[in-house]
Order: C-alpha cells, then sequence, then structure tokens
C-alpha cells in the first residue's frame, strides 16, 4: 500500500449524502417533467402533448396523460408550454407498478379517474431482503447510459451499501435483478436464463425509458421490448437516465421501505 | 473503387465502409478515408456485381465489409471471413482445437455493471491463445431507425448510441446536420461544445485510471476517482440542470446557455478534479504492486495498431499520432494550439498514463474557455428543412467518433455512426495472445470500449 494514497484518500473531504437529503434531491439533474395541474387548459395540453416526441404526454378525448414509463426527458413538451410543465422535484413514480407510472388530468385540471391506491407495502418482501439485498444488474440492450448511473450508486456521495443493498456478481447469489433495456433479440434469451439462474423468491425491477416501454427504439424491428415483454417485472424506474436519487427512491420502494 | 485501393495502398487511412440505397434501392458502396488533410475524402459507388474485398490488402476493413455484407448482401470477393455480426446464428465461433487446448466461455451477461458481449477465450494453462469475440448483443438497429425522421428526432437517437459519451454523439450528429446544410453554430455554442467535449473526456479517464487500479486489486483509487467524476457530474447538474449534458446540444448550437456563476461552478469542480487526480496519478505510478502489473500487460504493437486502423487513446499509447482535435478540427478546435500527446509501449501502463496526459490537457482546455466565453447567441433560429451530404467527426473520449449523413427534404435519408469501439474493438485479441486469462478483465478496461457504442 502507497501511504501517500492512504493518506490524501483520509484527507479527502467527506462527501457522503444523508438519507433524508438524498432522498429530497430525488430527481434533481434528471430532466423528468412534472405536471403544474392548476395551469392546466385544452390549449396548453394540445401543445405540450404534440411536441412529445415519445407519446409520453398523450390527450385523447378530454383527458391528459403522463406515462413516465415513455418519458426521455428531452423537455420538449416544458418549452412548448413553459406555464404547464415544470421540473419533476419527487421521485413518486419510481419503484411502482406499470399502472402506478400514468397519471391522468382532465383538462380544467382534475385528476382524472384517481389512480388506485398503490398496493399495501409486502410484509413478506420487506421481511426477506428490507435490510439485506443483493442485486444483480442486467444489461439487457441498453446505451450504458442507465449503467454509468447505478454504478455511481456505489461511489463516496451514495455509499448505497449504507442500506444493506449490494452488486453481486452472478444471478445465483441475487434477491433482485435490476435490468436495464431494450431487451434486443440478441440479448433476450440471456435475460430469459439469468431470471431463470435467480432462486426464488426474487424481484425484478426494469430500469430507465428504454427498460420500461423501449423507449425510442419501441418499433426496431432489432428489438423484442421493454424487459417485462420477457420476464415478469414487479417494479419500475424510468428515466433517460434515472438520477441516483431516482434509482435509490425505486429501489427502496420496491422494498416497501419509506 | 480503384482510387480507394490506390488511396489505402499509399498510406490513407480507412476510416470507414459502409452502404447505402438510392431511389432506385439499388446498394451503393461508401468508404471514407483520412489522407492527411483537414477534410476526409468520401467515395461513394454503385454497386455493379461482385465487389474486390479490402480486408486482404486492410485488415481494419474487415469488420465494416462484414456489417455491409450482412446488411446489404454486398457480395465481396477475397473477403477471408463474411460471418454476420448481429446474426449469431448464422456465425459459428470458431474453435481451436489440440492437446491442453481448453475454450472459457465469458458473456454475454457479465459480472460487474458493464454491457453485455461474448468473450471465447482458447487457453493453454494460463496463457490466452487466442480471444475471438462475439458482440453486437446490443444491435437496436439505431441506424435504421434515424431514417425517416427529422434530424431534430434523430438527434435523440445519437444521444443514445453510447450513453456514457452522449454528449460526443450529440456532437457529432448536429455537427453532420450543420455541415449538410453549411450551417455554422454560433461561437459562444461552439466553445461550449468544447467545454462539454472535455469534460466528457476528464470524467471518463478518471473513472478508467480508477478503474485499472480496481482491477489489480487496489480499490482505494477508484473509489476517489468515482468521487471525483460524480463530483463534477454534480457540477453540470447545478451549472446546466443536466447531470449526463443530454438533452444540451441541438442543431444549429446549444439548448440552453451557461451563465457566470455556471461558468464559476464548473471551473471550480474541474480545477479541483484535475488537480486530485493529477496527485493521486503521481502516487500510483510511484506504487511498484501497480507497476508490475501494469507494464509489459496487454501490448498492443504500432503496427497491429495501424493495420486495424485502431484510434483514440489506445492509438496514441502505442505511438500512433492520431487526434481528431488536430487533424480535422471543427468548431472551436480551429483555432487551439492543441499537440497530440503519444507514448510508445502499447501497455496497458502506456494506456494508462495517456489518460493522465490527456485528462490534465481536458482540464486546461475546459479552464481556458470559460474563461473567453463568446458572447454570441448559443443557438441559430431553427432552419429550414434541410437536404444534402454531411460529415463531422469529434474525438469522443474512446477516439474518432464520425457520422455521416444524408438529408432528402428535412429528413434523414441514411445516417451512418462510425464509433470509435467498432473500429477498436477487433484489435484487442492482438493485444492478449502470450499474456494471461487473469489479466484479461485489466487489458479490456485499459481500452474501454464501448458495447453499444459499437453494436448500435
Amino acid at each position: 500500500m502507497n501511504l501517500k494514497i492512504l493518506q490524501q484518500s483520509l484527507a479527502s473531504p467527506r462527501v457522503l449524502v444523508p438519507e433524508r437529503a438524498w432522498r429530497e434531491q430525488g430527481c434533481a439533474g434528471g430532466r423528468m417533467p412534472a405536471l403544474v395541474a392548476s395551469a392546466l387548459t385544452p390549449e396548453l395540453a394540445a401543445r405540450a402533448a404534440a411536441a412529445c416526441p415519445t407519446a409520453a404526454l398523450a390527450l385523447d378525448a378530454n383527458q391528459l396523460a403522463l406515462d413516465y414509463a415513455l418519458c426521455i426527458g428531452c423537455g420538449r413538451c416544458a418549452e412548448a408550454a413553459p406555464a404547464l410543465i415544470a421540473p419533476a422535484a419527487q421521485p413518486t413514480f419510481c419503484g411502482v407498478a406499470r399502472a402506478h407510472m400514468v397519471q391522468r388530468w382532465r383538462l380544467d385540471g382534475t385528476p382524472a379517474a384517481a389512480p388506485e391506491p398503490p398496493p399495501p407495502p409486502s410484509d413478506a418482501i420487506h421481511k426477506l431482503f428490507g435490510r439485506a439485498l443483493n442485486i444483480r444488474q442486467v444489461d439487457a440492450g441498453s446505451c450504458n447510459g442507465c449503467e454509468a448511473e447505478i454504478a455511481a450508486l456505489a461511489n463516496p456521495y451514495y455509499d448505497l451499501e449504507r442500506f444493506g443493498i449490494h452488486f453481486v456478481a452472478s444471478p445465483k447469489h441475487a434477491d433482485l435483478l435490476l435490468v436495464t433495456g431494450p431487451v434486443t433479440r440478441n440479448m433476450a434469451g440471456a435475460l430469459r436464463a439469468t431470471y431463470e439462474a435467480t432462486p426464488a423468491p426474487k424481484l425484478v425491477v426494469a430500469v430507465g425509458a428504454c427498460g420500461c416501454s423501449a423507449g425510442l427504439f419501441a418499433a426496431s424491428p432489432a428489438v423484442v421490448g421493454p424487459v417485462d415483454a420477457v420476464i415478469p417485472v414487479d417494479t419500475y424506474i424510468p428515466g433517460c437516465p434515472p438520477t441516483p436519487g431516482m434509482l435509490l427512491a425505486g429501489l427502496l420502494s420496491t422494498l416497501a421501505r419509506r | 473503387m480503384n482510387p480507394v485501393v490506390q488511396l489505402v495502398r499509399d498510406g490513407a487511412r480507412l476510416v470507414s465502409v459502409f452502404g447505402s440505397r438510392g431511389p432506385d434501392r439499388a446498394v451503393r458502396l461508401h468508404y471514407l478515408l483520412d489522407n492527411r488533410q483537414p477534410d476526409y475524402l468520401s467515395f461513394e459507388f454503385p454497386v455493379v456485381g461482385p465487389v474486390p474485398a479490402l480486408t486482404p490488402i486492410l485488415p481494419a476493413a474487415a469488420w465494416h465489409e462484414r456489417e455491409l455484407h450482412e446488411t446489404y448482401g454486398v457480395p465481396l470477393l477475397g473477403h477471408p471471413d463474411l460471418r454476420p455480426l448481429v446474426d449469431h446464428a448464422q456465425s459459428p465461433l470458431l474453435e481451436v482445437s489440440g492437446e491442453g487446448v481448453c475454450e472459457v466461455a465469458v458473456g454475454p451477461v457479465h459480472a460487474g455493471i458493464i454491457e453485455p458481449g461474448h468473450f471465447r477465450f482458447s487457453v493453454m494453462g494460463d496463457a490466452v491463445l487466442r480471444l475471438e469475440l462475439q458482440h453486437f448483443y446490443t444491435h437496436k438497429g439505431t441506424e435504421a431507425l434515424m431514417e425517416g425522421r427529422t434530424p431534430a428526432d434523430a438527434l435523440l437517437l445519437a444521444e443514445s448510441v453510447s450513453g456514457d459519451n452522449c454528449f460526443s454523439h450529440a456532437v457529432a450528429f448536429s455537427q453532420a446536420v450543420e455541415a449538410a446544410g453549411r450551417l455554422e453554430a454560433p461561437a459562444r455554442a461552439q466553445a461550449l461544445r468544447l467545454v462539454g467535449l472535455e469534460l466528457e473526456r476528464l470524467m471518463a479517464h478518471a473513472a478508467d485510471f480508477g478503474a485499472l487500479c480496481g482491477d489489480v486489486g487496489f480499490p482505494l483509487p477508484a473509489t476517489f476517482t468515482a468521487r471525483l467524476k460524480e463530483s463534477l457530474l454534480q457540477a453540470s447538474r447545478a451549472a446546466l440542470g443536466t447531470r449526463c449534458w443530454r438533452g444540451l446540444c441541438r442543431i444549429g448550437g446549444m439548448a440552453r446557455d451557461l451563465d457566470a456563476a455556471g461558468a464559476h461552478t464548473l471551473l471550480q469542480a474541474v480545477q479541483a478534479a484535475a488537480a486530485e487526480l493529477a496527485s493521486l496519478a503521481e502516487a500510483v505510478f510511484d506504487t511498484p504492486s501497480v507497476m508490475q502489473r501494469f507494464q509489459t500487460t496487454g501490448v498492443l504493437p504500432p503496427a497491429d495498431a495501424r493495420a486495424l486502423g485502431v484510434v483514440g487513446p489506445a492509438a496514441r499509447a502505442s505511438g500512433l499520432a492520431l487526434d481528431v482535435r488536430r487533424d480535422h478540427p471543427s468548431g472551436a478546435y480551429r483555432t487551439l494550439d492543441f499537440k497530440v500527446e503519444t507514448l510508445e509501449d502499447g501497455d496497458v501502463l502506456a494506456r494508462a498514463r495517456l489518460r493522465i496526459l490527456e485528462a490534465a490537457a481536458s482540464a486546461r482546455m475546459i479552464a481556458a474557455a470559460l474563461d473567453a466565453l463568446p458572447s454570441s447567441a448559443v443557438c441559430l433560429p431553427a432552419p429550414a428543412p434541410l437536404a444534402g451530404d454531411g460529415l463531422a467527426a469529434v474525438e469522443s473520449p474512446r477516439g474518432e467518433l464520425l457520422y455521416w449523413l444524408r438529408l432528402e427534404q428535412g429528413f434523414v435519408r441514411r445516417c451512418h455512426i462510425r464509433s470509435p469501439s467498432f473500429q477498436n474493438w477487433p484489435a484487442l485479441p492482438r493485444a492478449l495472445p502470450g499474456n494471461i486469462i487473469a489479466d484479461f478483465p485489466l487489458i479490456n478496461k485499459s481500452f474501454n470500449l464501448s458495447y453499444s457504442g459499437c453494436d448500435r
């Protein structure tokens, strides 16, 4: 061991982000939109939906829907209708079931068909994995943007291990598969085999716009689809890429740790 | 065809070979060469009958011609290996047989948080005899998806070709569109693009250097550089609202400006990170257990690097003075007095040292650019529908990244992406024979190639 490096490391600034601040930072830097319901008018809704390249914002009949699974954070909706779209702050749409990633409003700004409440936290999952969770990350075709942010979870700012969560080298050691997509034709078989090699009980979390919905690549013949087109998925973490704050919120929510 | 063969024989560097379809759906062949002039040479021929392959005289063409054959069905005469790249079912791996030879299969799912690919090693004891790559697991048909889209929509796809250097891809794509439309981004946007490109390099080189230490059982520097990289991501978030510079580059300039406070935040973060990285590197290179593992490991001989058309840090660490920033400068690089760093040994140590030299240079370039940001708008008004061919290259952290595209009536007709990783992957097996298999992760990391950038 080179003593100088040890000394330098000991002298380096303490950067650990406290859990609360990390959760409050949430979406910062992730470019996810939030809808300002009080500003909703038919005209702004039409403008924002027309600007969306992935149909994450969709206008039908008398409702505007925002599907976070499809959103790549390009910001075009905010440019087209700045009064209607603000940066998202809290990652409430991370680590939830697919249906809970969609928010709907009537065009007068009232929530449409109030989304059914999320299922109560599962005691069984919490008991099994709540304090010690092994994750195997699987890249099933991503651009590596999500992987870079997932890897950041281990850096000295975030130190994911403090939650008893760590990454393991084999699916056979894993409780949870953290899967990025879109799932390509060449990776579908390997993803299925990895899922089968993971001992039950197991959880699967789909990560990123591509993992959640196949994103920009949905129409490609080289792509099978989102992760849930190939293996069963428990929860979803959207984003392009999701920030470490969104990833943490999503993982803790999946474990029913609040 | 003949002028291409002659130029290659006379020493021109092959940059890319690809196909396109004319209005009559007939296949056309494209060759891009670097003949040591600022402008790349571009050739286009109709396919009439079988085409003599370039690969027998220039191995650098091998994967390009395999892709051309698979995608466009062009008959290529004399190519030694026309197995498809993407269709694995039609592409059996070659086997090495003999007494004592074992095969070790690794991937596509790897042990770390990394991209998928398959490595097939033929080993005799610990020593690697041969490595065969089976890639294109992350092939997403990106080039085909771009066809028929507006440049602004195709730019979103370009940002998702290789996510850890999304800004390089966004700038290269945007500059290719600007070249097709004879547009020039405002001076301030050009300077901000330089800042983003060099920041991406600084982050990549710092993280790679730490990861190399991690791969020889020395995790402290890896943690150290992960902290430096995060500090730069957070400074970007504070200054520009995005950690990874996604969505910032657009056709005609930049999507948003950097204010004085933001520039100050970035500058301070860059200078602090560069100073810490330099002093860390000095101590690492003074650590015998690291040097013993880095030195003479994974040597890529200069002759192989040249024959395979290797680009980027891997080329420069094997003595090849190639750098888009000097050889084919665009934007703010045109007025820069830029020195290309090279090292001769071609081993893991040379690739590590080169990254440290380049990271320091990037920090200096960022500081100089932020200090003298021109005052102008940051984006041209949206252009009328564009038409024509455009070509642009940037020096991404992994090397020469080039986009060629053809626009018709405001839509992308064809876009070809030549990523540095596509060009460099075939060189990795050349650096391996004679090394022990346990050194493979280290050697692979020292090239740090992108899978998705290669597979597209």
